[in-house]
């Protein structure tokens, strides 16, 4: 295999330049973990030093402290798994007194992802959070599956669905903090080229792509379903070549960086993303299998620069012949 | 602490039709392994299936450990396809085990199914501690499901079997033999198996006036706190502290901590 799949770096006299500045954020490398994967990352800091990544993304954070969903809240399906986990979160208090310290001080680039049920709750925890110097910058996560949008109509439904909430939400945020915003936005739409526009006019820095698919499996001997929520958000490499789609189309009609990221479990994988246009990556349910895959991307993408002769990281962004 | 450890298969053995025991080589897991801790073992090279399997440690030696497994699907399958030699990736220890005091008059194991792989060691470790062989009750549907009966037997412990369909020992479930046993204050019964059966062994025993840990399951991913995958509902009434994660807050809790009420069984594996 080759070095760059392996992680194994092979001998060259350049060393590539890894860092990234993405919308505001500087980053030493371009390889991030996604939200709810990785918890406030001192669980994983017991695996390797997580201050090597480029960034660390926290789980959304909510006002309140939310117990979530009821359980079985997770299933395994092929290639991936299913979540219906309602964004169960300690709540920005107990981040900010408990978790946030702990990053600052192994000086780890925070990513705060934060959820809210209206734009004002984003407005107040981004404030918090700035205020706090617990974040460098901010993911708004508009589009979580498991969770009942009163506004909209029936069944699941994302703020991020609807491209006129999409900006009315951005603005908002924009206008109460001067930190890089990124907008996560849900792959569940028909183009997904509307909702990151409107992020765009909305004065993001940046967008999030992908969160979960929807998805539904069944219990053929109960016929139950196999989630209490009935239906989940799919994640694991499973919809990697949607998410890589998606960055395509979205980089294409964007001036703001794209951070890419679904079914990431090694170093080619998330060249595939920046190739496609992302300037960033996540790593996200790869890091259930092995805590450190995120880390073994960031060798793996410096081996891949290194066997190439590419100077540096941002040259590949975008990148695909075609 | 947890670590990522390659392990090598030791020996490998089919036990019964479906039922298997492996021997892994582990010293930085095995030495801080405790009974009642579990460890999530990597099946597949590929991503089919893309998560680990959680299970628990049978016994604990020195530089390895055991792990007694049923085949259930396609992770079990794999794992059962590894030859000694063969090198399997182990992540643990991983959750809390079980407490072991010595100013208990009275140990009732209660197992059912493959629930006993978690007890060989627990039953060791209690040996050691308190010197005095836990009492068991072995319990399956059916004969050629009971494991581990010469193994308890061995260590000196009585042990009462049961099945569902009367094939071997009483025809009976795991709660009613441990109600004939008479547990009073001063016992502690140790449950795993099927949620209903430890909702069922809990009562008799919480009844009793004796105490009642149970080993939960719940589908996992990551094994280690992170997902908030593995809850089960408690009894606590604050927002913060109503799902328990069996996977790090477990898999050993008190059995009047869970919300048995609240736990909806028809989605029990
Ligand atoms: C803490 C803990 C310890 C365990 N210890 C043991 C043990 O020592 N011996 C043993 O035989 N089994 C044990 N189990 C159950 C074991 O993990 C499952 O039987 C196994 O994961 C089945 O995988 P599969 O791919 O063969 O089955 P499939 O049914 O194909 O699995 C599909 C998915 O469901 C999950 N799953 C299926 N059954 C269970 C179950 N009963 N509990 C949790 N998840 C399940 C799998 O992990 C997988 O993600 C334990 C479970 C937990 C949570
Ligand atoms: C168990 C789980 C929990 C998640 N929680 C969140 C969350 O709280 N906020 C969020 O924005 N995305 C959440 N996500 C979505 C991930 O951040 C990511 O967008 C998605 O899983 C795709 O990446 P992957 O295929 O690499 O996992 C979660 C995903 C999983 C699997
Ligand atoms: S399995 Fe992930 S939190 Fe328990």
């Amino acid at each position: 295999m080759p070095g760059w799949l392996t992680g194994k770096p092979t001998i060259s006299p350049m060393t590539p330049d890894l860092s990234i500045n993405l919308g505001g954020l500087a980053m030493k490398n371009p390889v991030m973990v996604a939200s709810g994967t990785f918890g406030y990352g001192q669980e994983y800091d017991r695996y390797f030093d997580i201050s090597k990544l480029g960034a660390v993304c926290t789980k959304s954070l909510s006002l309140n402290v939310r117990a979530g969903n009821k359980p079985p809240r997770l299933v395994e399906t092929p290639a991936g798994l299913l979540n219906a986990i309602g964004l169960q979160n300690v709540g920005i208090d107990a981040y900010l007194r408990e978790k946030a310290p702990y990053l600052r001080k192994k000086g780890v680039t925070i990513v705060a992802n934060i959820y809210g049920h209206a734009p004002d709750e984003y407005v107040e925890l981004a404030r918090r959070l700035e205020a706090e110097g617990a974040a460098d910058a901010i993911e708004a996560n508009l589009s979580c599956p498991n969770v009942h949008n009163a506004k909209l109509a029936t069944g699941p439904s994302m703020v991020s669905q609807v491209p006129e909430q999409v900006a009315e939400y951005t603005t908002s945020i924009r206008s109460a903090t001067k930190l890089p915003l990124f907008i996560k936005l849900t792959p569940n739409v028909v183009n997904i080229c509307e909702p990151a526009l409107a992020a765009q006019e909305g004065g993001a820095n940046g967008v999030a792509l992908i969160n979960t698919l929807l998805g539904m499996a069944i219990d053929t001997e109960t016929r139950r379903p196999k989630l209490a929520n009935i239906v989940g958000g799919l994640s694991g490499p499973a919809i990697r070549p949607v998410a890589v789609k998606m960055v395509w189309d979205a980089a294409r009609v964007l001036k703001i960086p794209i951070i890419g990221m679904g079914g990431i479990c090694i170093a080619a994988d998330a060249i595939e993303f920046l190739l496609a246009g992302a300037s960033s990556v996540a790593v996200g349910s790869m890091s259930f299998r092995q805590p450190d895959a995120s880390l073994r991307v960031v060798e793996g993408v410096e081996a891949y620069l290194r066997q190439h002769g590419i100077p540096t990281v941002s040259d590949l962004v975008g990148a695909i012949r075609v | 602490m947890p670590h990522i450890v390659n392990c090598e298969v030791l020996t490998h053995r089919e036990l019964a039709p479906g039922q298997f025991r492996v021997a892994l080589q582990g010293p930085a897991i095995a030495s801080e392994a405790k009974a009642g801790q579990f460890g999530m073992i990597e099946v597949a090279r590929g991503y089919y299936p893309f998560l680990r399997r959680p299970m628990c440690f049978e016994r604990i030696l020195a530089d390895a450990f055991t792990v007694l497994y049923k085949l259930e699907g396609e992770g079990t399958r794999l794992l059962s396809a590894f030859l000694p030699g063969q090198m399997i990736s182990v992540q643990g220890p991983l959750g809390n085990g079980f407490p072991i005091e010595s100013n208990l008059t009275r140990h009732i194991i209660v197992a059912g199914g493959i629930g006993v792989a978690t007890f060989p060691g627990l039953a060791e470790a209690l040996i050691k501690v308190c010197d005095t062989a836990p009492e068991v009750v072995l319990a399956a549907r059916t004969k050629d499901l009971l494991l581990c009966e010469q193994d308890f037997r061995e260590m000196g412990c009585k042990v009462h079997l049961a099945t569902d369909d009367g094939s071997a020992g009483e025809k009976a479930y795991a709660s009613q033999v441990l109600e004939r046993l008479s547990p009073a204050p001063g016992t502690r019964v140790y449950a795993c198996g099927p949620m209903i059966m430890m909702r069922e062994t809990s009562r008799v025993a919480l009844e009793a006036g004796a105490e009642c840990l149970v080993s939960l399951e719940a589908q996992m991913a990551c094994g280690d706190g992170v997902c908030l995958g593995c809850v089960v509902e408690s009894k606590h009434e604050s927002e913060g502290e109503r799902m328990i994660r069996v996977c790090c807050d477990g898999p050993v809790f008190d059995a009047r901590m869970v919300d048995w009420e609240a736990h909806n069984f028809a989605y029990d594996p």
